[in-house]
């Protein structure tokens, strides 16, 4: 049984997180520290855990900890489950500088613990099926591919720079390119980017499109916009067009869904019947602490996604393409 | 009653051709092309003048509009010639294959008394209309990131593989995306910066695909995408616009009110589909009634050599970025 508590529950994902841990025969889900103390027990109440108002008095009884706090507080938490030897999953980005991003890893390498980085859509089935496909060779060599990963503004402290790191560009980049990295096994080695706040009042970039390159040649672009209108039927979309040299996989990950048109909301909503692939995350993360092997997604995958997000700001800034080292 | 000569008769000039016959306003009274082949196949489905020079055309007085459909390297030749016989033109898109052809066409044109329009069609689909008019009208509010989608058919084989030959068509950009870049022009306006990425010089695979981003002057962020396949594809469009009160959408995979289906009538045969999209005039036609309308109004047609050429600037900015990996501000 691996006994696993939450340190900071600021991101949304931590109830679809809690709910797999839940549901999983082995593992436990201890409880939730919170520096916000109605946000602590209100969630600890919906995922019918315990409210802990002391981190270390939580991580006295576990083995493992998830960090779903503001991205700039993930290098704090890290470290301080690091210090008490606690197993990690963070969520993404991994952090909002490389400094932190580097700081985590190497806490985790001395204190010995793992660090994974939640990038829940490599759990995702319809993508898990594209990259059999792709590790088969089914369209020959992949030549460019066209990302998109949209979504609704989220508001909270996803517009607050100093939490969120960034904010459309930062939110919705890391996904994609750890999907083609993980997909290709390439690094990207040039990001361009237009990067702007355009569809909401808000003081951090809420739309975006990068067009980056990786080693030997492929191209691939990714719209991270925050442009789905509140009466979007869902919140968002991770597509991607591969264009190989044989032939093109189109991939739409959420596409197994039905329409419903609810007076009841006033609203028309696609019901997404995917596979949970948070519950795919978690059970992986678990999996990989009772059998002591190494993270599906490391702490290096979450650094390399998040540094191409920065050199993405950086580009825009300077209206021009960024060498990634 | 505007008498026209057609030249080349290609994929293009067998449409625009078609589209004369519809008009009542207009007579297409010759059509050239050097091919012994087509010129048959121009008497059999026209029922007119077939000749092998396009100088035939030039120097029939009886032809009001000439209508120049040759690879897109020959435009400006071409060009020349029509203002040197003194007709109306008509030149289907791209304007020419270089800024410098461009621009000769510019001085060539300009004070020309006589009427030059381009083919820039898209600007005569109803959906493509439809949703300017939606913009214009404020109905996504202030448009912020915009996607287009052109392609999905197989690289396009011409007159002696013209297309396959980049030096001559531009590729994919010059030749197809081009279609959007004019749009969006025509919606958004001017653009300030490309930075774009193609398949072409990177793989020996007989197709091409592309993505620009566009900067345009007003703010709006626009990715820009085509694609000539190397197998038998589907071609079809795509474009969504968001803005800060709304989002449109469209994707004609999915616009057809038609879908017969058919089963296969022997062993050899196969089961057809055919998805249709019927229109009461298309945008080819519509767009030729435009230029016929023009001369006899006396008014210019829908696109200027001006308005093409700058979005010819644009498509050209693309290919440059593409090949040499840096932003083109305009």
């Amino acid at each position: 049984m691996v006994r696993i508590g939450f340190l900071s529950i600021a991101h949304m994902h931590a109830f679809s997180y809690g709910d797999a841990v839940n549901k999983l025969p082995n593992a436990q889900l201890v409880g939730i520290y919170d520096p916000d103390k109605e946000r602590g027990t209100k969630g600890a109440e919906t995922l019918k855990t315990r409210y802990y108002s002391d981190p270390v008095e939580l991580l006295n009884k576990v083995d493992a900890v998830i960090i779903c706090s503001e991205n700039s507080r993930h290098r704090e938490f890290t470290e301080l489950a690091a210090q008490y030897g606690k197993h990690i999953l963070c969520e993404k980005p991994i952090a909002t500088t490389i400094e932190d991003g580097q700081a985590m890893i190497e806490a985790c390498e001395k204190a010995n613990v793992k660090l994974q980085i939640a990038f829940p859509c490599r759990f995702n089935t319809p993508i898990r099926r594209v990259k059999d496909m792709l590790d088969q060779g089914a369209i020959g060599n992949v030549l460019a591919i066209r990302g998109t990963n949209h979504g609704q503004m989220p508001g909270g402290w996803f517009v607050d720079r100093e939490l969120s790191g960034g904010g459309a560009v930062m939110d919705h980049t890391v996904h994609i390119v750890d999907l083609i990295r993980w997909f290709l096994g390439k690094e990207v080695i040039s990001v361009y980017a237009e990067a702007d706040t355009m569809l909401y009042d808000v003081d951090i970039d809420d739309c975006g499109m990068l067009s980056m390159e990786l080693e030997d040649g492929v191209f691939v672009t990714q719209d991270p916009s925050w442009s789905r209108p509140s009466t979007f039927p869902t919140w968002g979309d991770v597509t991607m067009e591969i264009i190989g040299t044989d032939g093109v996989i189109s991939l739409d990950a959420f596409a197994q869904n039905f329409t419903l048109f609810s007076d009841k909301s006033n609203k028309v909503m696609h019901k997404v019947y995917t596979e949970d692939m948070d519950f795919g995350l978690i059970k992986d993360f678990v999996e990989m602490i009772e059998e002591d092997r190494e993270p599906s997604i490391t702490g290096f995958d979450g650094l390399q996604a998040m540094a191409v997000a920065l050199a993405a700001y950086e580009s825009a800034r300077r209206k021009e393409p960024v060498k990634l080292d | 009653m505007i008498r026209v000569g057609v030249i080349g008769y290609g994929t293009m000039g067998q449409v625009h051709s078609q589209s004369y016959k519809e008009l009542e306003n207009a007579a297409l009274t010759a059509v050239a092309d050097q091919e012994p082949k087509r010129r048959e196949q121009i008497e059999q489905e026209l029922g007119v003048k077939a000749v092998s020079n396009a100088d035939e055309i030039f120097q029939d007085e009886s032809i009001d509009l000439v209508d120049i459909c040759v690879p897109t390297y020959l435009h400006e030749e071409m060009i020349a010639k029509a203002v040197e016989a003194g007709k109306h033109i008509f030149v289907e898109k791209p304007l020419a294959r270089s800024l410098d052809q461009g621009k000769k066409i510019l001085a060539l044109t300009k004070n020309y008394r006589k009427k030059v329009g381009v083919g820039h069609v898209v600007r005569f689909s109803p959906e493509y209309v439809a949703a300017r008019e939606s913009v214009q009208q404020g109905e996504i509010g202030r448009p912020a990131v915009v996607r287009t989608f052109r392609g999905g058919s197989q690289f396009p084989r011409g007159w002696q593989d013209w297309y396959a030959d980049f030096e001559l068509s531009g590729g994919v950009i010059l030749d197809l995306v081009i279609h959007d870049i004019d749009y969006l022009r025509w919606v958004f306006g001017e653009v300030e910066r490309v930075y774009a990425k193609s398949t072409h010089g990177r793989t020996t695979a007989h197709l091409e695909h592309a993505m620009i981003v566009l900067r345009f002057k007003n703010g709006v962020i626009a990715h820009v995408e085509g694609s000539w396949t190397n197998y038998p594809g589907q071609f079809y469009t795509t474009f969504e616009f968001s803005g800060d009160e709304g989002l449109i959408s469209f994707d004609s995979r999915k616009t057809a009110p038609i879908v017969q289906i058919t089963a296969k009538q022997s062993e050899d045969s196969k089961d057809v589909v055919i998805p249709e999209n019927p229109f009461l005039v298309s945008p080819y036609t519509a767009e030729i009634a435009d230029m016929v309308e023009a001369i006899k109004d006396d008014r210019e047609p829908a696109v200027t050599v001006q308005d093409a050429f700058d979005t010819l600037r644009v498509a050209l900015a693309a290919v440059e970025s593409a090949q040499t990996g840096k932003v083109i501000s305009l």
